[in-house]
């Protein structure tokens, strides 16, 4: 028998389980309205691309890239994510191979579908893959290259995440012809006998001939075991300053092979070869007339998001690449991933996230980079760079100026 | 520019030539075709590394170091590789190789990471002048000490007990065999001393550059070295070095960087098409 106090009691009950499940039904609801599997968004995560070479040819610098890309996002998650979803980032090792990479593209597109994909740093492979890039509509944000054919005219499906090399052979170029005092520069371009090398030692003639200047190119091959025959048409040229293009041991080569010859010029390099490696590599006596360009400020710098990064990289594991500028550069990377799909709201598809960036994005990276922005008719990313140099006794890198100051060096 | 380009054109052929005399040394010996040449090349580079970085060790006793790791991991590839195979047909025995190269690349990236690393070691740097033509000190060395090298092998195999036997081995395994010659311990001694002979290769190219697995790809210039001078010619490996070195610096000053492979693959296609036993080797001749 049931009496009045245990009946009241059990009515009390059934209604606040009523109204319990009710309420669970309807958060439930709410988050569950917006998974979209096809474009890899699920009421608790999305899942998110990001292709880069872990065990080939170019991993050295796109290693540290991938781990800076991971450290940003995983420090976005552990913020709590956006719109209770956290971030879940599918790596693929592309092994800087074109196949690899369409294979991974695809996989994004539908066998694993992403939200979209990061990364994608050969630009051989985002030429061929244009026009997979244009049917799919996979976005592709923040790539670590940027193929010129990619970014001109501006692709509403991709978004460039790294320096150009005509703006490293302009800013590079302007730069040491204003610090030398030079009238009409004489400069000798060392670069890799491949597109892009070709591609940037045609940028440092176009900005040195605009100046009344002249320049030597010098090819090299990739694995070259020694660069006398460089050195000596450097020794033969007596440019002003030299240009380098290349990999980490392209640049140790050419130095070291400058300095067994007497040559000490000052040599400016593009921006994948800023790694400490290289620095400690050459030594002070000859790092000392190293410099590189680049959009990226290196961990070490005094630059106030700096610290945070550094904290992250040392949370995550990857104290040992985070003063690397391609650790950077994949921060960067992944802070403008987390920054677009906060931006893309709680129901966000591939297609409303491609609009949201084709209408115009910005991303402050409080000084890591130079200002990251695109609109609708430019979506190289980033633009301007400035000059870094190492201070062995510091063990840091030092600049020259804020990124500001070199925007005049622009066309 | 000519003599400074037949400078570094040597001084690099004899870097070339230490890998290709290990090359020879091993092929002499147990007749294997050893794809993982350039990659045991790499772990001297990188031998080099755990004994003045790692372990910080001076080099007086660093460079012992490197050669008893070298000579281990030659005669362990021996032991557990090449001796299991004795007999079989050439091309499971080339594979063998191949996989072992490939197997050696990833363990080094596992062990090492995937960044290159810098070499700590107290050879020189700097560069002289004589009649105009600018020496690099480091270059100096490395040809010097590749020769000095090349001469106590030469020496070694010529006047040692040791290198008599590795000698009679290689001219007939079986009478060998029949004569009490322990044979595998002459053959894991040859391949130790191919892989030091690498190594010593691998400790001077990384210190030009950087200890990278990518040094594998200028090991490799040792094949068509041996080939050009010779397979079975010891003294044919080391002038088949010198003569890639040459060939190398002369395309890439006067013609182009990328010419280089065409004059050293060129050579190689028409030493193998006239002269196929190699510009130093001799002919085989067999009775009917």
């Amino acid at each position: 028998m049931i009496n009045s106090w245990t009946r009241a009691r059990l009515l009390r009950s059934m209604a606040a389980a009523s109204l319990a499940m009710g309420l669970h039904c309807g958060a439930a609801a709410q988050v569950a309205a917006f998974e979209r599997p096809q474009d890899g968004v699920y009421a608790d995560h999305i899942d998110w691309g990001l292709t880069a070479d872990l065990s080939g040819p170019a991993s050295a610098a796109q290693l540290p890239y991938h781990n800076g890309f991971q450290s940003a996002v995983r420090t976005f998650n552990d913020k709590g994510g956006t719109n209770g979803r956290k971030i879940n980032v599918l790596a693929e090792d592309t092994r800087y191979d074109a196949t690899a990479e369409r294979i991974a593209y695809e996989k994004f597109v539908s066998q694993t579908p992403t939200l979209g994909t990061s990364g994608m740093g050969n630009s051989n492979a985002q030429v061929a893959l244009l026009p997979l890039i244009k049917r799919e509509k996979l976005p592709v944000l923040g790539t670590y290259a940027s193929a010129r054919a990619a970014i001109e005219p501006a692709n509403p499906y991709f978004y460039g995440g790294f320096c150009g090399f005509r703006e490293m052979a302009q800013v590079g170029v302007g730069f040491f012809t204003d610090h030398l005092k030079l009238a009409q520069p004489k400069v000798a371009v060392v670069h890799l006998d491949v597109a892009s090398g070709k591609e940037y030692a045609a940028h440092i003639e176009a900005a040195v001939g605009a100046r009344g200047g002249v320049t030597k190119a010098m090819p090299i091959k990739v694995v070259a075991a020694d660069a006398t025959p460089q050195v000596l048409e450097i020794l033969a040229m007596k440019p002003d300053f030299v240009a380098i293009h290349g990999v980490p041991t392209t640049a140790i080569l050419v130095m070291k092979a400058m300095q067994q010859y007497g040559i000490d010029v000052p040599t400016f390099a593009i921006t994948y070869l800023g790694t400490p490696g290289v620095y400690q590599s050459l030594g002070p006596q000859i790092g000392k007339s190293y410099y590189f360009v680049s959009c990226f400020s290196p961990a070490s710098s005094d630059e106030k998001a700096a610290a945070d990064l550094s904290a992250a990289a040392d949370k995550n594991g990857f104290s040992a690449s985070k003063d690397d500028i391609n650790f950077v550069a994949g921060w960067v990377a992944g802070q403008l991933v987390t920054e677009a799909l906060a931006k893309a709201g709680p129901e966000p598809t591939r297609e409303s996230l491609t609009a949201m960036l084709n209408g115009g994005f910005e991303l402050d990276t409080h000084g890591l980079s130079s200002p990251l922005k695109y609109t609708p008719d430019n979506h190289a990313g980033l633009q301007v760079l400035k000059p870094f140099a190492y201070d062995y006794e510091t063990k840091k890198f030092k600049t020259f100026g804020d990124y500001k100051d070199f925007e005049k060096y622009l066309k | 520019m000519l003599p400074q380009f037949l400078f570094s054109g040597l001084a690099l052929g004899s870097i070339y030539g230490l890998v290709a005399l290990g090359f020879a040394v091993i092929y002499k010996a147990t007749h294997v075709f050893n794809f993982a040449q350039g990659m045991l090349m790499v772990c001297g580079a990188y031998l080099a590394v755990t004994a003045t970085t790692q372990l910080a060790l001076p080099f007086y006793l660093a460079a012992p170091f490197i050669l008893a790791g070298a000579a281990l991991i030659g005669a362990l590839v021996y032991v557990l590789l090449v001796k299991p195979l004795t007999g079989r047909p050439l091309l499971p025995v080339i594979m063998t190789t191949i996989a072992l190269s490939i197997i050696l690349r990833s363990l080094i990236e596992i062990l090492y990471g995937v960044s290159p690393r810098s070499l700590a070691t107290p050879l020189p740097t700097g560069s002289f002048l004589i009649g105009g033509v600018r020496f690099s000190e480091l270059h100096v060395t490395a040809a010097a000490v590749s020769w000095v090298c090349m001469a106590l092998f030469a020496g070694f195999f010529r006047f040692s007990r040791a290198g008599l036997l590795m000698r009679a081995t290689a001219d007939s395994f079986e009478a060998a065999v029949l004569s009490g010659v322990n044979v595998n311990r002459i053959n894991a001694g040859a391949w130790a001393v191919g892989t030091m002979l690498a190594a010593v290769a691998g400790v001077f190219l990384g210190q030009l550059q950087l200890a990278s697995v990518e040094l594998e790809n200028i090991g490799l210039l040792a094949l068509p070295a041996v080939v050009i001078g010779g397979l079975q010619s010891i003294p044919g490996a080391v002038l088949g070095g010198v003569l890639v070195g040459l060939i190398e610096q002369l395309a890439s000053g006067y013609v182009s960087p990328k010419a280089r492979d065409i004059f050293i693959y060129g050579l190689l296609l028409l030493v193998l098409l006239i002269r196929p036993w190699g510009l130093f080797g001799q002919r085989e001749l067999g009775r009917v």
